[in-house]
């Protein structure tokens, strides 16, 4: 779990569940938002990551 | 002049409603304080539990994983502000970070692989409880639907 990808999806995990739950209301919504802010941040962060590699690597 | 005291009455029946409907200034503080203080305390006084039940969770197990990777409690650094700000924002979660302190975690870990990610999930913990603390003020003034 210390691995830097095992961390980010700790984080975006973390993340995702308080802002879900913050927007919405009802459980569904709150899973929806939740999903896609988690895949936003996990997607985001590795694509960056290849971004950087093939830029400054 | 019937018409004259008919517009007052409902001039003074809208400022009743407006009276009524106006938030508790003590409520909101309270609501806000105890939002600083435990997180979800605030969407409990609110009256939203099955909220205030996954911020505790969420918060109080992103402050477990901060301290436990090697983060630091960071002390309110003038020379140093990122450092100022990094404090700050820790000190949002008022007492889990007043326990630790007490406790003597958060020492810090400088050597640590994980000391960095550490301090960003501390750091991350008090600035998500922030805006929980905002949102709780939201609901309680009335801004938002409980």
């Amino acid at each position: 779990m210390t691995t830097h990808l095992g961390i980010m999806i700790l984080f975006a995990a973390c993340v995702s569940t308080v802002f879900g739950t913050l927007m919405h209301d009802q459980p569904r919504d709150q899973l929806r938002l939740g999903g896609r802010i988690f895949t936003a941040l996990v997607v985001g962060a590795y694509g960056l990551g290849w971004l950087m590699y093939f830029v400054f690597g | 002049m019937p018409q004259s005291t008919s517009s007052q009455s409902k001039a003074g029946a809208d400022r009743a409603r407006a009276n009524d409907a106006a938030p508790d200034a003590a409520r909101v503080t309270r609501a806000c304080a105890v939002a600083l203080l435990v997180p979800g305390l605030g969407h409990v006084a609110v009256g939203q539990p099955r909220k205030a039940a996954v911020f505790f969770v969420v918060l109080m197990t992103m402050f477990a994983i901060g301290l436990a990777f090697g983060g630091r409690l960071l002390p309110f650094a003038l020379e140093e502000p990122l450092v100022f700000l990094g404090a700050a924002a820790e000190w949002v979660l008022f007492l889990p970070r007043v326990l630790a302190g007490l406790g003597g975690l958060g020492q810090g870990d400088v050597v640590a692989a994980t000391y960095e990610y550490g301090n960003t999930f501390l750091i991350v913990a008090g600035l998500l409880n922030a805006l929980i603390t905002l949102d709780v003020f939201d609901v309680a003034t009335g801004r938002k639907r409980p």
